[in-house]
């Protein structure tokens, strides 16, 4: 659809026809001074979340586990809402339920009640218990709450079923960070309160995906199978957020695959931890390193050729294990790929936005394609992402002839009005929340990132690995051509 | 959770807070507010709490809206945001300065710091020379989205509603309260009204400018549709100026029927009975292919409290047998109504949890479950085909609109993946 006018703000393009007329004929120009987000107090269009849904994303890839959020209902609907959106899986999250009594007793009750009533009705092996704003401003004292349910647990139901519930406490305060960080902060309180000892040591690999879709962590066991590595996938959602319709299914309903209990409790013992998003898993990575001495492998997010070289020198490194020559096939694949379309992408500008390590990742990723980009955006601030992007941009300096503009912790209004000043730009890459800046620029978008909600199958399709990175790419050339060429009439390859 | 059988009426336990540690389907008081107010045009939506808040309420039925926020961070929280909500207040106003108010929701975050923020809203009203209004919704203070339906509403009431002078009344106006405007639902019933020489001046809240609501008292009737949150509306408008109202039901053609029937005979007019029967006969001849294949399939309904009573009924028309109605949140009014229309030994039930849901596709059978979203994906795990309501694609208000719910429904019902799915 192409729009003939500027939309009215605030009312979506569907609505357009009802209300044609500006409430106020009068053009206001927008005041330059207000466009910065460092230099004002309002967010427009945030893109990122607050850190309970991350620590949810991760509790949800974990064998037979159940995020318990302590906070009020909203807290739990919107992320279930949103997880349903994005996989079209449904998600079990339990709320505490804060009402009037909770803001003013504290959440003590919510929580050993809330613990009993949720073990007796759906029996996980695990809960992940989430904090929020509300909790974080009460100052409940989870790990003494925890104690109690645990208690109360013990009376009902016998101490040695109690025993098998591993309750993990996750601190994740709304009004800090972003979900990238809860997500972070997931991996490293799982690792802190389950993988305790390390009494055996073994050639397995650690591997914190961070928030990647189920198909780049199957990509990722993919090569990690293909060199003959034995992996632990913390946080593996590959099959608990993409499960197969397979009726009749028991209740309460679990699915199938996430990371058991008793992987967790031997990643103390691999012989590395690798995290792909820098983050998102870091500290998980990093607490390993520290307490145990396992080394820490972080980033670079493997997204492209030069980056999934060094996740493969990496783990052969750690591991002493080749890459095989499959792998190395489908790494000609995908070169051969890039030059095939290389006269489609080649100084193509596009514009990069989402968390910080897809942004750097596919930075990189774009520079190798030839592409220039024009403007990275992280919708969470990140020092890993201002250096990762400042590597990339001084590796690849041919392309550019003015340095891209880097928002480090910006919201997609500052984005969205930088890109209208550019005299030129061919394409977007990010979340669904751009389509709208996409529109109304007319310049085609390719989704990735965190979150897709408006289109099906991204889930699914890595971007990571050789193989992932020759499925995006067609995705980019595809949009390049879609755009410049609707109708083959005009124009075939 | 009660199942009718053939002695006295019973109900469910409803109005009640939810139980700590089950998977509730419930939302909190801000999600209340947005699904109400969302759709507001002319005015500015500022959330004052963490930026998770203003992220997630941007979606509202599937929709993206503008969604301000003033993104409080730890240092917010330690020392107040009141300066920083005044200075939020004004950047926005001086980026929109069409809006003609700025709404500021409040959130968990600063209902518990107890955040004064009447305060920078007065005075940064007097700075912009607009209206700066509060929505009361930390999304803890009540014990489902209900509670924030009424905030929003008790909060237009104050503010928005009926402030545009004396009331004269213009000719053949009518305000729907509580219609959302779901895939084109108004421009269905406003085709009908239209039929009877009517226009819809405001519709609560699919279609409500500041200055439509301003007007909204010299309306001749208000119709409610969705009684949640129309009453209250009604009640009020009623007592504070005099407006009528009447409470009829869009959905289903037996419903449409005396919906116009009634407002026609309010207005005096005459023909309508043509009109209706010609309509009648359209609907049904579409809609007979698609009956056929309904017949004797059972639904559940899992939604909003207010239209369950309604969409029994058209479910009931399409020829289904109503197996569960339960809804998230529900007053006892709202039950009794749908109990009248389901079948005996057909589920009632308040507040289900997913597991309590899954249970009941087991246990009911239906062959078909309609609610929202979060629940698509469970049916769909357990084999059930499922209809999110509010809608998805096209109205199902009016006569073209239960054409268009008994394609939909048909083709759900009879869709061949369920057949692979238990093959």
């Amino acid at each position: 659809m192409k729009l003939t006018e500027i939309p009215v703000d605030g009312i979506p393009y569907d609505h357009l026809r009802i209300e044609k007329i500006p409430v106020t004929p009068a053009f206001a120009p927008r005041d330059p001074e207000l466009l910065p987000a460092s230099s004002r107090v309002l967010v427009v269009n945030p893109d990122r979340i607050c850190m309970p849904i991350g620590a949810m994303w991760a509790v949800l890839g974990i064998h037979r586990a159940i995020p318990f959020v302590q906070g009020a209902q909203g807290c739990t609907t919107y992320a279930r809402y949103t997880f349903s959106r994005i996989f079209k899986e449904p998600a079990t999250i339990a709320t505490a339920s804060f009402h009037e009594d909770a803001a003013v007793f504290g959440g003590r009750m919510n929580l050993v009640e809330g613990l009993r009533n949720l073990v007796v009705r759906y029996w996980p092996e695990v809960i992940g218990v989430v904090t929020t704003c509300s909790s974080e401003i009460m100052g409940d004292d989870m790990t003494s709450f925890i104690g109690e349910a645990r208690m109360k647990l013990q009376a009902e139901i016998g101490p040695e079923r109690t025993e098998q519930i591993a309750i993990v406490p996750i601190n994740t305060p709304s009004f800090a960070g972003s979900h990238v960080e809860g997500y972070d902060r997931a991996a490293k309180a799982f690792v802190q309160s389950l993988a305790t000892d390390r009494d055996a040591p073994t050639n397995r690999v650690n591997i914190i995906p961070g928030l990647f879709y189920p198909g780049d962590i199957r990509e990722i066991k993919h090569i990690l199978q293909e060199m003959g590595i034995e992996s632990t996938v913390l946080f593996d959602i590959s099959d608990t957020l993409d499960a197969p319709l397979e009726p009749p299914q028991s209740i309460p309903y679990y699915p199938p695959g996430g990371t058991h209990v008793a992987e967790i409790k031997g990643m103390a013992n691999a012989a590395a931890t690798f995290a792909l998003q820098l983050d998102a898993g870091g500290s998980g990575a990093r607490y390993l390193e520290r307490k145990f001495g396992v080394p820490a492998v972080v980033g670079p997010v493997p997204v492209g050729v030069v980056a999934t070289d060094t996740l493969l020198q990496n783990l052969g490194k750690a591991t002493g294990c080749a890459t095989s020559p499959a792998l190395r096939a489908e790494r000609g694949r995908l070169v051969d790929a890039m030059a095939d379309t290389f006269h489609h992408t080649m100084m193509k500008r596009v514009a990069v936005f989402g968390d910080p390590d897809y942004v750097s990742g596919i930075t990189r990723f774009v520079c190798e394609l030839g592409m220039t980009p024009v403007a990275v955006s992280a919708g969470t601030e990140s020092k890993n992402f201002a250096a990762a992007v400042e590597t990339v941009f001084s590796e690849y300096q041919s392309l550019f002839l003015d340095p891209p503009k880097v928002f480090n912790g910006s919201d997609l209004f500052e984005f969205e009005e930088y890109l209208k000043t550019l005299p030129r730009l061919d394409l977007i890459i990010g979340n669904s929340k751009g389509v709208d800046i996409a529109r109304e620029l007319e310049v085609p978008i390719v989704r990735a990132g965190f979150p897709i909600y408006d289109r099906f199958g991204y889930q699914k399709r890595p971007i990571v690995g050789y193989r992932g990175a020759e499925l995006f790419l067609y995705e980019i050339a595809n949009a390049v051509l879609d755009h410049r060429y609707p109708d083959d009439r005009t124009q075939q390859l | 959770m009660v199942v009718k059988g053939r002695g006295h009426q019973v109900l469910p336990d409803c109005s009640r807070p939810t139980l700590p540690g089950v998977v509730s389907e419930r939302a909190c008081v801000f999600y209340g507010a947005r699904w109400m107010l969302a759709a507001v045009p002319d005015v500015i939506h500022l959330v004052h709490g963490p930026v998770g808040c203003a992220y997630y309420g941007r979606t509202v039925r599937r929709k993206s809206y503008r969604l301000l926020s003033t993104g409080l961070d730890e240092r917010d929280i330690v020392f107040g945001a009141g300066d920083k909500l005044f200075d939020a207040i004004m950047e926005a106003a001086a980026r929109y300065p069409e809006a003609r108010a700025v709404l500021v929701y409040a959130t968990c975050a600063v209902g518990l710091t107890g955040e004064d923020i009447l305060r920078a809203c007065k005075r940064a009203a007097g700075k912009i020379g607009r209206k700066v209004v509060p929505v009361n919704s930390p999304g803890f203070c009540g014990q489902s989205q209900a509670a924030g339906h009424d905030i929003a509403a008790a909060m237009l009431l104050e503010h928005f509603i009926g402030t545009g002078g004396k009331r004269e009344l213009i000719d053949n106006a009518v305000n729907i309260l509580g219609e959302f405007d779901i895939q084109g639902d108004l421009n269905e019933i406003e085709d009908l009204l239209s039929q009877l020489g009517l226009k819809v001046n405001c519709a609560f809240s699919g279609r409500a400018s500041t200055s439509a609501m301003a007007d909204a008292h010299r309306v001749r009737l208000n119709i409610i549709h969705c009684r949640r949150t129309g009453q209250t509306l009604a009640d009020a408008m009623r007592e504070r100026f005099g407006t009528p109202y009447l409470k009829v039901s869009f959905f289903g053609p037996a419903e449409t029927t005396s919906a116009i029937k009634v407002i026609g005979k309010f207005f005096g007019v005459a023909r309508v009975e043509e009109f209706i029967s010609r309509a009648n006969q359209k609907a049904e001849s579409e809609a007979a292919p698609f009956l056929q294949q309904l017949a004797g399939k059972r639904v559940a309904l899992f939604f909003g409290a207010s239209r369950i009573g309604s969409m029994a009924k058209v479910f009931g028309e399409l020829g289904m047998e109503v197996v569960m109605a339960g809804s998230q949140y529900g007053c006892r009014g709202d039950y009794q109504e749908a109990e009248a229309k389901v079948a005996n030994g057909a589920v009632l039930i308040d507040d289900a949890h997913d597991k309590e849901l899954a249970e009941l596709m087991r246990k009911q059978r239906p062959h078909l479950l309609v609610g929202g979203t979060k629940e698509k994906y469970l049916a769909h795990k357990m084999g059930v085909p499922f209809l999110v309501f509010p809608q998805e694609m096209g109205p199902f208000a009016g006569f073209r609109g239960f054409v268009n719910l008994a394609r939909q429904t048909a083709g759900l019902v009879s869709g061949p993946v369920w057949r692979l799915a238990h093959g």
